[in-house]
Protein backbone atom coordinates (compact mmCIF):
# COMPACT_ATOMS: atom_id res chain seq x y z
CA UNK A 1 0.00 0.00 0.00
CA UNK A 2 1.42 3.27 -1.09
CA UNK A 3 1.78 6.72 1.00
CA UNK A 4 -0.51 8.23 -0.73
CA UNK A 5 -3.24 5.56 -0.56
CA UNK A 6 -2.75 6.24 3.26
CA UNK A 7 -2.89 9.99 3.38
CA UNK A 8 -6.52 9.81 1.70
CA UNK A 9 -7.81 7.77 4.73
CA UNK A 10 -6.43 10.28 7.62
CA UNK A 11 -7.34 13.52 5.42
CA UNK A 12 -10.48 12.28 4.70
CA UNK A 13 -12.74 14.32 7.10
CA UNK A 14 -15.91 12.67 7.46
CA UNK A 15 -16.62 8.73 6.04
CA UNK A 16 -13.88 6.59 4.66
CA UNK A 17 -15.22 3.55 4.11
CA UNK A 18 -12.78 0.56 4.64
CA UNK A 19 -14.20 -0.75 1.43
CA UNK A 20 -12.66 1.92 -0.27
CA UNK A 21 -9.26 1.34 1.02
CA UNK A 22 -8.60 -1.13 -1.37
CA UNK A 23 -6.55 -4.27 -0.27
CA UNK A 24 -4.12 -5.04 -3.07
CA UNK A 25 -1.99 -8.17 -2.36
CA UNK A 26 -4.54 -10.94 -1.16
CA UNK A 27 -8.13 -11.21 -0.40
CA UNK A 28 -7.57 -13.10 2.79
CA UNK A 29 -8.94 -10.13 5.45
CA UNK A 30 -8.01 -12.19 8.29
CA UNK A 31 -4.27 -10.96 7.63
CA UNK A 32 -5.24 -7.66 7.28
CA UNK A 33 -4.85 -5.38 9.94
CA UNK A 34 -5.77 -1.16 10.35
CA UNK A 35 -2.80 0.32 11.60
CA UNK A 36 -3.14 3.45 14.15
CA UNK A 37 -0.85 5.80 15.64
CA UNK A 38 -1.00 6.25 19.83
CA UNK A 39 1.98 8.15 21.11
CA UNK A 40 4.88 7.27 18.91
CA UNK A 41 3.99 3.54 18.64
CA UNK A 42 1.82 1.77 15.68
CA UNK A 43 -1.28 -0.43 16.93
CA UNK A 44 -3.09 -2.40 14.63
CA UNK A 45 -6.67 -4.07 15.12
CA UNK A 46 -8.28 -7.43 12.83
CA UNK A 47 -9.57 -5.43 9.51
CA UNK A 48 -12.43 -7.88 9.86
CA UNK A 49 -13.79 -5.98 12.89
CA UNK A 50 -13.54 -2.29 11.58
CA UNK A 51 -16.60 -0.91 9.70
CA UNK A 52 -15.43 2.23 9.24
CA UNK A 53 -13.67 5.63 10.40
CA UNK A 54 -14.76 8.85 10.63
CA UNK A 55 -13.98 12.02 12.12
CA UNK A 56 -14.00 13.78 15.37
CA UNK A 57 -17.83 14.69 15.77
CA UNK A 58 -19.76 15.91 18.30
CA UNK A 59 -19.41 13.84 21.60
CA UNK A 60 -22.36 13.61 23.88
CA UNK A 61 -21.12 13.17 27.58
CA UNK A 62 -23.15 9.40 29.26
CA UNK A 63 -23.01 8.66 32.84
CA UNK A 64 -21.89 5.50 34.67
CA UNK A 65 -19.47 4.54 32.05
CA UNK A 66 -16.14 3.94 32.73
CA UNK A 67 -13.45 7.30 32.43
CA UNK A 68 -11.96 6.26 29.24
CA UNK A 69 -15.26 6.08 27.69
CA UNK A 70 -16.05 9.67 26.52
CA UNK A 71 -19.80 10.02 25.65
CA UNK A 72 -21.90 8.59 22.62
CA UNK A 73 -22.29 9.89 18.84
CA UNK A 74 -25.34 9.69 16.97
CA UNK A 75 -23.72 8.27 13.60
CA UNK A 76 -26.86 8.37 10.93
CA UNK A 77 -29.31 7.33 13.82
CA UNK A 78 -27.24 4.66 15.55
CA UNK A 79 -25.68 5.53 19.14
CA UNK A 80 -22.12 4.38 19.33
CA UNK A 81 -19.91 4.66 22.46
CA UNK A 82 -16.63 5.75 22.24
CA UNK A 83 -13.40 5.30 23.71
CA UNK A 84 -10.44 7.02 24.33
CA UNK A 85 -7.64 4.51 23.26
CA UNK A 86 -5.18 6.61 25.38
CA UNK A 87 -7.60 6.94 28.54
CA UNK A 88 -8.05 3.41 28.02
CA UNK A 89 -4.39 2.14 27.70
CA UNK A 90 -3.50 4.41 30.81
CA UNK A 91 -2.14 6.56 28.90
CA UNK A 92 -1.80 10.57 28.91
CA UNK A 93 -4.33 12.36 27.63
CA UNK A 94 -4.11 14.57 24.72
CA UNK A 95 -6.45 17.07 23.38
CA UNK A 96 -8.22 16.11 20.04
CA UNK A 97 -6.60 18.29 16.82
CA UNK A 98 -7.53 17.50 13.10
CA UNK A 99 -5.94 14.22 12.70
CA UNK A 100 -8.07 12.69 15.56
CA UNK A 101 -10.37 9.55 13.95
CA UNK A 102 -12.48 7.68 15.34
CA UNK A 103 -12.29 3.62 14.41
CA UNK A 104 -15.45 2.59 14.62
CA UNK A 105 -15.86 -1.33 15.31
CA UNK A 106 -18.22 -4.35 15.53
CA UNK A 107 -17.25 -6.87 18.14
CA UNK A 108 -19.46 -9.10 19.55
CA UNK A 109 -22.22 -7.63 17.42
CA UNK A 110 -22.15 -4.14 19.08
CA UNK A 111 -20.69 -1.24 17.69
CA UNK A 112 -18.10 0.68 19.17
CA UNK A 113 -15.75 3.60 18.21
CA UNK A 114 -12.21 4.26 19.22
CA UNK A 115 -10.13 7.67 19.24
CA UNK A 116 -6.89 7.19 18.19
CA UNK A 117 -4.12 10.09 17.56
CA UNK A 118 -4.68 9.05 13.30
CA UNK A 119 -4.98 6.20 11.57
CA UNK A 120 -2.15 5.35 8.91
CA UNK A 121 -2.58 2.24 6.89
CA UNK A 122 -3.69 -1.05 6.05
CA UNK A 123 -1.37 -3.44 6.35
CA UNK A 124 -0.79 -7.13 5.64
CA UNK A 125 1.09 -9.35 8.25
CA UNK A 126 1.11 -12.92 7.33
CA UNK A 127 0.89 -15.07 10.76
CA UNK A 128 4.59 -16.24 10.12
CA UNK A 129 5.34 -12.54 10.82
CA UNK A 130 3.39 -12.66 13.92
CA UNK A 131 5.19 -12.88 17.53
CA UNK A 132 2.94 -14.33 19.88
CA UNK A 133 5.23 -14.56 22.58
CA UNK A 134 3.12 -12.17 24.49
CA UNK A 135 -0.11 -13.47 24.02
CA UNK A 136 -0.79 -14.59 27.53
CA UNK A 137 -0.89 -11.57 30.46
CA UNK A 138 0.57 -11.87 34.18
CA UNK A 139 -1.62 -13.83 36.31
CA UNK A 140 -3.01 -15.93 33.38
CA UNK A 141 -5.60 -13.45 32.17
CA UNK A 142 -5.73 -12.77 28.46
CA UNK A 143 -3.04 -9.89 27.07
CA UNK A 144 -4.80 -7.09 24.90
CA UNK A 145 -1.86 -7.76 23.13
CA UNK A 146 -2.64 -10.69 20.70
CA UNK A 147 0.84 -10.31 18.97
CA UNK A 148 3.46 -8.10 17.45
CA UNK A 149 3.34 -7.65 13.81
CA UNK A 150 6.95 -7.33 11.86
CA UNK A 151 6.60 -5.94 8.41
CA UNK A 152 10.21 -5.32 7.33
CA UNK A 153 11.73 -2.24 9.35
CA UNK A 154 7.94 -2.39 10.98
CA UNK A 155 6.68 -2.82 13.97
CA UNK A 156 3.20 -3.36 14.98
CA UNK A 157 1.48 -3.88 18.14
CA UNK A 158 -1.68 -5.77 16.99
CA UNK A 159 -4.63 -5.90 19.54
CA UNK A 160 -7.03 -8.06 20.68
CA UNK A 161 -10.31 -6.68 20.36
CA UNK A 162 -12.14 -8.23 22.68
CA UNK A 163 -9.94 -7.51 25.39
CA UNK A 164 -10.28 -3.93 24.49
CA UNK A 165 -13.92 -3.39 24.33
CA UNK A 166 -14.05 -6.00 27.94
CA UNK A 167 -13.97 -4.25 31.21
CA UNK A 168 -10.20 -5.16 32.33
CA UNK A 169 -8.06 -3.08 33.09
CA UNK A 170 -5.34 -2.10 30.59
CA UNK A 171 -1.70 -0.93 31.30
CA UNK A 172 -0.24 -0.99 28.04
CA UNK A 173 3.33 -0.10 29.04
CA UNK A 174 3.72 -2.72 31.18
CA UNK A 175 1.76 -5.42 28.59
CA UNK A 176 4.48 -3.86 25.85
CA UNK A 177 7.48 -4.32 27.81
CA UNK A 178 6.12 -7.86 28.93
CA UNK A 179 5.54 -8.70 25.46
CA UNK B 1 -50.26 -13.35 -4.77
CA UNK B 2 -46.40 -13.69 -3.89
CA UNK B 3 -45.48 -15.66 -1.17
CA UNK B 4 -44.76 -12.75 1.44
CA UNK B 5 -47.84 -11.03 1.03
CA UNK B 6 -51.32 -13.51 1.36
CA UNK B 7 -54.28 -11.66 1.70
CA UNK B 8 -57.52 -13.42 2.69
CA UNK B 9 -61.10 -11.73 0.48
CA UNK B 10 -63.48 -13.01 3.29
CA UNK B 11 -61.24 -11.85 6.44
CA UNK B 12 -59.82 -8.52 5.12
CA UNK B 13 -56.72 -9.41 6.76
CA UNK B 14 -53.12 -9.38 5.30
CA UNK B 15 -50.11 -10.87 6.35
CA UNK B 16 -46.97 -9.44 6.31
CA UNK B 17 -43.78 -10.72 7.64
CA UNK B 18 -42.48 -8.82 10.68
CA UNK B 19 -39.62 -7.95 9.24
CA UNK B 20 -41.43 -6.37 6.88
CA UNK B 21 -43.25 -4.24 9.65
CA UNK B 22 -39.57 -3.86 11.43
CA UNK B 23 -38.25 -2.24 8.62
CA UNK B 24 -40.77 0.31 8.03
CA UNK B 25 -40.92 1.20 11.79
CA UNK B 26 -37.00 1.75 11.63
CA UNK B 27 -37.78 4.14 8.82
CA UNK B 28 -40.96 5.68 10.42
CA UNK B 29 -38.24 6.55 12.97
CA UNK B 30 -35.59 7.86 10.59
CA UNK B 31 -38.39 9.87 9.20
CA UNK B 32 -39.38 11.50 12.47
CA UNK B 33 -35.79 12.61 13.17
CA UNK B 34 -34.90 13.73 10.07
CA UNK B 35 -38.31 15.95 9.84
CA UNK B 36 -37.23 17.58 13.88
CA UNK B 37 -34.01 18.37 11.88
CA UNK B 38 -35.12 19.71 9.07
CA UNK B 39 -37.61 21.82 11.43
CA UNK B 40 -34.72 22.49 14.19
CA UNK B 41 -32.20 23.50 11.98
CA UNK B 42 -30.21 26.30 12.70
CA UNK B 43 -30.42 28.01 9.63
CA UNK B 44 -33.98 28.91 10.00
CA UNK B 45 -32.74 31.13 13.50
CA UNK B 46 -34.37 34.25 13.56
CA UNK B 47 -36.79 33.98 10.28
CA UNK B 48 -39.95 35.09 10.15
CA UNK B 49 -41.88 31.81 8.49
CA UNK B 50 -45.51 32.48 9.36
CA UNK B 51 -46.83 30.17 6.43
CA UNK B 52 -43.88 27.59 6.99
CA UNK B 53 -44.83 27.47 10.72
CA UNK B 54 -48.46 26.24 9.80
CA UNK B 55 -47.11 23.53 7.53
CA UNK B 56 -44.67 22.42 10.24
CA UNK B 57 -47.24 21.84 12.32
CA UNK B 58 -49.19 19.99 9.83
CA UNK B 59 -46.12 18.00 8.91
CA UNK B 60 -45.45 17.25 12.44
CA UNK B 61 -49.26 16.09 12.96
CA UNK B 62 -48.81 13.64 9.70
CA UNK B 63 -45.89 11.92 11.44
CA UNK B 64 -47.28 11.28 14.92
CA UNK B 65 -49.79 9.91 13.54
CA UNK B 66 -47.88 7.60 10.81
CA UNK B 67 -45.45 6.58 14.03
CA UNK B 68 -48.93 5.60 15.70
CA UNK B 69 -50.52 4.22 13.04
CA UNK B 70 -46.53 2.27 12.37
CA UNK B 71 -46.76 1.01 16.22
CA UNK B 72 -50.30 -0.14 16.03
CA UNK B 73 -49.51 -2.55 13.31
CA UNK B 74 -47.15 -4.46 14.96
CA UNK B 75 -49.52 -4.93 18.13
CA UNK B 76 -50.98 -8.71 18.73
CA UNK B 77 -53.26 -9.72 21.31
CA UNK B 78 -51.68 -11.56 24.54
CA UNK B 79 -53.50 -14.01 24.00
CA UNK B 80 -51.04 -16.01 21.39
CA UNK B 81 -48.99 -15.49 24.87
CA UNK B 82 -51.78 -16.96 27.16
CA UNK B 83 -52.62 -19.90 25.13
CA UNK B 84 -49.34 -21.43 25.01
CA UNK B 85 -48.73 -20.81 28.86
CA UNK B 86 -52.38 -22.43 29.34
CA UNK B 87 -50.70 -25.27 27.81
CA UNK B 88 -47.92 -25.02 29.95
CA UNK B 89 -50.27 -25.38 33.23
CA UNK B 90 -51.76 -28.95 32.75
CA UNK B 91 -47.59 -29.59 32.40
CA UNK B 92 -47.00 -28.30 35.83
CA UNK B 93 -50.45 -30.22 37.32
CA UNK B 94 -48.59 -33.17 36.15
CA UNK B 95 -45.16 -32.16 37.45
CA UNK B 96 -46.06 -30.88 40.99
CA UNK B 97 -49.44 -33.09 41.86
CA UNK B 98 -51.21 -30.43 42.74
CA UNK B 99 -54.36 -29.13 41.26
CA UNK B 100 -54.40 -25.84 39.61
CA UNK B 101 -57.14 -23.51 37.82
CA UNK B 102 -56.04 -21.08 35.65
CA UNK B 103 -58.17 -18.04 34.98
CA UNK B 104 -57.57 -15.61 32.14
CA UNK B 105 -58.18 -12.16 32.05
CA UNK B 106 -57.58 -9.39 29.39
CA UNK B 107 -56.42 -11.65 27.18
CA UNK B 108 -57.32 -9.13 23.86
CA UNK B 109 -54.86 -6.95 25.41
CA UNK B 110 -52.59 -5.58 22.66
CA UNK B 111 -49.02 -5.37 22.85
CA UNK B 112 -46.02 -4.73 20.38
CA UNK B 113 -45.13 -8.15 18.85
CA UNK B 114 -41.85 -7.75 19.82
CA UNK B 115 -42.75 -7.89 23.30
CA UNK B 116 -45.03 -10.66 23.28
CA UNK B 117 -41.94 -13.01 21.54
CA UNK B 118 -39.90 -12.24 25.16
CA UNK B 119 -42.78 -12.28 27.26
CA UNK B 120 -43.65 -16.15 27.51
CA UNK B 121 -40.40 -17.41 29.50
CA UNK B 122 -40.60 -15.00 32.23
CA UNK B 123 -44.07 -15.43 32.56
CA UNK B 124 -43.93 -19.03 32.66
CA UNK B 125 -40.89 -18.29 35.05
CA UNK B 126 -43.30 -16.66 37.30
CA UNK B 127 -46.71 -18.94 37.02
CA UNK B 128 -43.80 -21.66 37.63
CA UNK B 129 -42.84 -20.40 41.05
CA UNK B 130 -46.80 -19.82 41.69
CA UNK B 131 -47.54 -23.53 41.17
CA UNK B 132 -44.44 -24.71 42.63
CA UNK B 133 -43.82 -22.67 45.61
CA UNK B 134 -47.12 -20.41 46.06
CA UNK B 135 -49.78 -23.29 45.84
CA UNK B 136 -50.05 -25.91 48.48
CA UNK B 137 -50.90 -29.53 48.23
CA UNK B 138 -54.51 -30.14 48.15
CA UNK B 139 -53.90 -31.91 51.52
CA UNK B 140 -52.65 -28.40 52.83
CA UNK B 141 -54.91 -26.43 51.26
CA UNK B 142 -57.95 -28.28 52.75
CA UNK B 143 -56.55 -28.05 56.24
CA UNK B 144 -56.36 -24.15 55.73
CA UNK B 145 -60.22 -24.12 54.65
CA UNK B 146 -59.66 -23.41 50.96
CA UNK B 147 -60.78 -25.02 47.89
CA UNK B 148 -58.66 -28.04 47.37
CA UNK B 149 -57.87 -26.99 43.73
CA UNK B 150 -55.34 -23.73 43.35
CA UNK B 151 -56.42 -20.72 41.64
CA UNK B 152 -54.16 -18.78 39.66
CA UNK B 153 -55.53 -15.86 37.88
CA UNK B 154 -53.71 -14.70 34.56
CA UNK B 155 -55.24 -11.02 33.98
CA UNK B 156 -53.29 -8.25 31.61
CA UNK B 157 -54.86 -4.46 31.68
CA UNK B 158 -53.69 -1.43 29.32
CA UNK B 159 -53.29 1.40 31.76
CA UNK B 160 -51.95 4.70 29.83
CA UNK B 161 -48.77 3.49 27.68
CA UNK B 162 -47.98 0.70 29.90
CA UNK B 163 -49.28 -3.07 29.85
CA UNK B 164 -49.88 -4.63 33.18
CA UNK B 165 -49.67 -8.55 33.41
CA UNK B 166 -50.34 -10.21 36.35
CA UNK B 167 -50.19 -13.32 38.01
CA UNK B 168 -52.11 -14.17 41.30
CA UNK B 169 -52.29 -17.35 43.03
CA UNK B 170 -54.57 -17.78 46.25
CA UNK B 171 -51.51 -19.66 47.91
CA UNK B 172 -49.98 -19.41 51.16
CA UNK B 173 -48.04 -16.41 50.34
CA UNK B 174 -44.44 -15.28 50.62
CA UNK B 175 -42.53 -16.28 54.10
CA UNK B 176 -41.37 -13.04 55.40
CA UNK B 177 -39.43 -14.68 58.07
CA UNK B 178 -37.42 -17.38 55.43
CA UNK B 179 -37.14 -14.37 53.07
CA UNK B 180 -35.42 -12.28 55.55
CA UNK B 181 -33.26 -14.68 57.02
CA UNK B 182 -31.82 -15.89 53.35
CA UNK B 183 -31.86 -11.69 52.02
CA UNK B 184 -29.77 -11.38 55.55
CA UNK B 185 -26.86 -14.30 55.05
CA UNK B 186 -26.53 -12.68 51.44
CA UNK B 187 -25.81 -9.37 53.12
CA UNK B 188 -28.22 -7.53 51.37
CA UNK B 189 -30.17 -5.92 54.89
CA UNK B 190 -28.28 -5.72 58.56
CA UNK B 191 -29.50 -7.98 61.16
CA UNK B 192 -31.46 -5.75 62.69
CA UNK B 193 -32.81 -4.25 59.63
CA UNK B 194 -36.83 -4.71 59.11
CA UNK B 195 -37.99 -3.54 55.67
CA UNK B 196 -40.62 -2.76 54.26
CA UNK B 197 -42.47 -5.52 52.45
CA UNK B 198 -42.56 -4.09 49.08
CA UNK B 199 -38.68 -3.75 49.49
CA UNK B 200 -38.19 -7.05 51.27
CA UNK B 201 -39.82 -8.98 48.40
CA UNK B 202 -37.56 -7.35 45.42
CA UNK B 203 -35.02 -9.51 47.40
CA UNK B 204 -36.74 -12.65 45.73
CA UNK B 205 -35.71 -11.43 42.35
CA UNK B 206 -31.81 -11.17 42.83
CA UNK B 207 -29.74 -13.54 40.71
CA UNK B 208 -29.32 -16.78 42.44
CA UNK B 209 -31.95 -15.98 45.55
CA UNK B 210 -33.92 -18.59 46.15
CA UNK B 211 -35.53 -20.39 49.99
CA UNK B 212 -36.65 -23.37 48.37
CA UNK B 213 -35.32 -26.11 50.31
CA UNK B 214 -35.97 -28.52 47.66
CA UNK B 215 -34.53 -27.67 44.23
CA UNK B 216 -36.89 -29.47 41.85
CA UNK B 217 -36.69 -29.72 38.42
CA UNK B 218 -39.31 -26.95 38.29
CA UNK B 219 -37.99 -23.86 40.40
CA UNK B 220 -35.76 -23.12 43.17
CA UNK B 221 -32.41 -22.89 40.96
CA UNK B 222 -32.46 -19.76 41.66
CA UNK B 223 -31.74 -19.49 37.80
CA UNK B 224 -35.04 -18.34 36.23
CA UNK B 225 -34.98 -14.46 38.30
CA UNK B 226 -31.99 -13.98 36.14
CA UNK B 227 -33.94 -14.73 32.90
CA UNK B 228 -36.62 -12.53 34.29
CA UNK B 229 -34.93 -9.84 34.91
CA UNK B 230 -32.78 -9.74 31.92
CA UNK B 231 -35.89 -9.57 29.85
CA UNK B 232 -37.36 -6.95 32.04
CA UNK B 233 -34.86 -4.50 31.64
CA UNK B 234 -34.60 -5.27 27.94
CA UNK B 235 -38.39 -4.26 27.87
CA UNK B 236 -38.06 -1.28 29.89
CA UNK B 237 -40.45 -2.76 32.07
CA UNK B 238 -40.58 -3.80 36.12
CA UNK B 239 -41.77 -6.14 38.16
CA UNK B 240 -43.96 -5.45 41.46
CA UNK B 241 -44.74 -8.31 44.20
CA UNK B 242 -47.41 -8.08 46.59
CA UNK B 243 -48.04 -10.82 49.13
CA UNK B 244 -50.03 -11.71 52.39
CA UNK B 245 -49.21 -14.64 54.29
CA UNK B 246 -51.39 -17.34 54.16
CA UNK B 247 -53.78 -15.39 51.29
CA UNK B 248 -51.50 -15.99 48.41
CA UNK B 249 -48.56 -13.69 46.39
CA UNK B 250 -49.19 -11.18 43.31
CA UNK B 251 -46.65 -10.82 40.92
CA UNK B 252 -47.01 -7.84 38.84
CA UNK B 253 -45.02 -7.03 34.86
CA UNK B 254 -45.31 -3.53 33.84
CA UNK B 255 -44.62 -3.25 30.27
CA UNK B 256 -44.66 0.00 27.71
CA UNK B 257 -47.06 -1.08 25.37
CA UNK B 258 -44.37 -0.08 22.24
CA UNK B 259 -40.64 0.14 22.43
CA UNK B 260 -39.52 2.30 19.21
CA UNK B 261 -41.16 5.57 20.23
CA UNK B 262 -41.58 7.20 23.82
CA UNK B 263 -43.36 10.42 25.02
CA UNK B 264 -40.56 12.10 26.72
CA UNK B 265 -39.38 15.42 28.57
CA UNK B 266 -35.97 16.38 27.93
CA UNK B 267 -33.56 17.46 31.11
CA UNK B 268 -29.88 18.80 31.18
CA UNK B 269 -28.06 18.62 33.97
CA UNK B 270 -24.10 20.41 33.08
CA UNK B 271 -23.02 18.85 29.54
CA UNK B 272 -25.24 15.70 29.63
CA UNK B 273 -28.81 14.78 28.10
CA UNK B 274 -31.56 13.22 29.94
CA UNK B 275 -35.26 11.97 28.82
CA UNK B 276 -37.85 11.35 31.18
CA UNK B 277 -41.07 9.58 30.02
CA UNK B 278 -44.01 12.23 30.12
CA UNK B 279 -46.23 10.02 32.38
CA UNK B 280 -43.87 9.87 34.71
CA UNK B 281 -43.40 13.42 35.95
CA UNK B 282 -45.26 14.80 39.16
CA UNK B 283 -44.70 18.32 38.52
CA UNK B 284 -41.62 20.99 37.84
CA UNK B 285 -40.98 23.11 40.57
CA UNK B 286 -38.28 26.18 40.61
CA UNK B 287 -37.73 26.23 44.67
CA UNK B 288 -37.53 29.13 46.67
CA UNK B 289 -34.99 29.53 49.65
CA UNK B 290 -35.88 27.19 52.40
CA UNK B 291 -38.50 24.86 50.66
CA UNK B 292 -34.96 22.83 50.34
CA UNK B 293 -33.30 21.70 53.80
CA UNK B 294 -30.43 19.44 54.23
CA UNK B 295 -30.77 16.97 57.11
CA UNK B 296 -26.87 16.76 58.65
CA UNK B 297 -28.19 13.89 60.27
CA UNK B 298 -28.58 11.73 57.55
CA UNK B 299 -25.44 12.20 55.59
CA UNK B 300 -26.76 15.86 54.29
CA UNK B 301 -30.21 14.13 52.88
CA UNK B 302 -31.84 17.05 51.00
CA UNK B 303 -35.72 17.06 51.08
CA UNK B 304 -38.03 19.14 49.13
CA UNK B 305 -40.90 20.70 51.18
CA UNK B 306 -43.57 20.81 49.01
CA UNK B 307 -46.98 21.30 50.39
CA UNK B 308 -46.17 19.92 53.79
CA UNK B 309 -44.33 16.74 51.90
CA UNK B 310 -40.88 16.22 52.12
CA UNK B 311 -40.08 14.21 48.66
CA UNK B 312 -36.05 13.16 49.04
CA UNK B 313 -33.80 14.93 46.55
CA UNK B 314 -31.27 12.72 44.31
CA UNK B 315 -28.71 14.29 43.11
CA UNK B 316 -27.83 12.40 39.30
CA UNK B 317 -24.43 12.94 40.27
CA UNK B 318 -24.49 11.38 43.38
CA UNK B 319 -26.31 8.59 42.18
CA UNK B 320 -24.17 7.79 39.75
CA UNK B 321 -20.90 8.20 41.54
CA UNK B 322 -22.07 7.40 45.24
CA UNK B 323 -23.25 9.49 47.58
CA UNK B 324 -19.85 10.97 49.66
CA UNK B 325 -22.14 11.40 52.88
CA UNK B 326 -21.04 14.80 53.20
CA UNK B 327 -22.56 18.45 52.60
CA UNK B 328 -22.45 19.04 48.88
CA UNK B 329 -20.11 21.45 47.68
CA UNK B 330 -21.81 22.46 44.33
CA UNK B 331 -25.30 24.31 44.55
CA UNK B 332 -28.82 22.60 43.93
CA UNK B 333 -29.40 23.30 40.53
CA UNK B 334 -32.24 25.78 40.02
CA UNK B 335 -34.85 23.47 38.93
CA UNK B 336 -35.96 20.24 40.65
CA UNK B 337 -38.11 17.71 38.80
CA UNK B 338 -40.94 15.70 41.07
CA UNK B 339 -41.37 11.85 39.82
CA UNK B 340 -44.02 10.29 40.97
CA UNK B 341 -42.34 6.48 41.53
CA UNK B 342 -44.00 2.93 43.31
CA UNK B 343 -41.55 3.76 46.23
CA UNK B 344 -42.73 7.30 46.57
CA UNK B 345 -41.90 10.28 45.20
CA UNK B 346 -38.40 11.64 44.56
CA UNK B 347 -37.03 14.91 43.32
CA UNK B 348 -34.19 14.94 40.31
CA UNK B 349 -32.40 18.51 40.13
CA UNK B 350 -31.53 19.79 36.58
CA UNK B 351 -30.49 22.92 35.06
CA UNK B 352 -32.71 22.87 32.39
CA UNK B 353 -35.84 21.66 30.75
CA UNK B 354 -35.64 21.72 27.31
CA UNK B 355 -38.17 20.29 25.24
CA UNK B 356 -41.30 17.74 25.20
CA UNK B 357 -40.82 15.46 22.01
CA UNK B 358 -41.37 12.07 20.70
CA UNK B 359 -38.18 10.81 20.98
CA UNK B 360 -36.95 7.29 18.59
CA UNK B 361 -35.17 5.21 21.62
CA UNK B 362 -32.50 3.16 20.95
CA UNK B 363 -31.21 0.03 23.14
CA UNK B 364 -28.13 0.43 25.25
CA UNK B 365 -26.32 -2.40 23.71
CA UNK B 366 -22.14 -2.94 24.13
CA UNK B 367 -20.41 -0.74 26.28
CA UNK B 368 -23.60 1.14 27.45
CA UNK B 369 -25.32 -2.51 28.93
CA UNK B 370 -24.13 -1.45 32.40
CA UNK B 371 -25.63 2.13 32.84
CA UNK B 372 -27.91 2.00 35.67
CA UNK B 373 -31.47 3.56 35.79
CA UNK B 374 -31.73 3.27 32.17
CA UNK B 375 -34.34 2.27 29.33
CA UNK B 376 -32.37 3.25 26.70
CA UNK B 377 -30.90 6.20 25.06
CA UNK B 378 -33.16 8.55 23.19
CA UNK B 379 -32.59 9.88 19.52
CA UNK B 380 -33.30 13.70 19.86
CA UNK B 381 -35.02 15.85 16.98
CA UNK B 382 -31.37 18.10 17.21
CA UNK B 383 -28.92 14.87 16.70
CA UNK B 384 -28.46 14.70 20.16
CA UNK B 385 -28.31 11.78 22.35
CA UNK B 386 -30.27 11.87 25.52
CA UNK B 387 -30.46 8.76 28.28
CA UNK B 388 -33.92 8.00 29.24
CA UNK B 389 -33.74 7.78 32.81
CA UNK B 390 -36.01 5.05 34.57
CA UNK B 391 -37.34 6.50 37.81
CA UNK B 392 -38.07 3.93 39.55
CA UNK B 393 -34.83 2.42 39.58
CA UNK B 394 -33.13 5.93 40.79
CA UNK B 395 -35.65 6.15 43.75
CA UNK B 396 -35.05 2.39 44.83
CA UNK B 397 -31.74 2.58 44.56
CA UNK B 398 -32.17 6.10 46.27
CA UNK B 399 -33.81 4.20 49.08
CA UNK B 400 -30.75 2.33 50.14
Amino acid sequence: MTQTETATVAKAPEVAAISDVNPTQSDNIDHMYLTFALGGEEYGIGINVVTEIVGMQRIMSVPDVPHYVKGVINLRGKVIPLMDARLRFGMQEQTYDERTVVIVMDVSDSLVGLIVDGVREVLEVPPSQVDRHGQFGRGGSRSIISGIGKVGDRVSILLDTDVLVSDSEINIAAEVAQA
Amino acid sequence: MNAAVESSKDTGLVRVSSDKIGRLMDLVGELSLSVSETVNSPDLEGLELASFETAVHRLTMIVREVQDVATELRLVPLDDVFKRLRRMVRELERQTHKKVNLVVEGADTPIDKMVADKLYDPLLHVLRNSADHGLEGPEERVEAGKSERGTITLSATQIGSEVRITVADDGRGLNREKILKRARERGMFGPDEEPEPSVLWRAIFEPGFSTAENVSNLSGRGVGMDVLNTTMNQLRGRITVDSEQGKGTRVSLHIPVSLAFLDCIILRLGVQLFAVPVDSVAEIVRPTNGEVTSISAESYREMLKIRGNHIPVCRLDEFYNGATGEKPDTDLPEILVVFNTDTGEIAIPVDEVLDRQQVVMKPLTGRLMNVRASFGCALLGTGEVALVLDCERIAAGADI
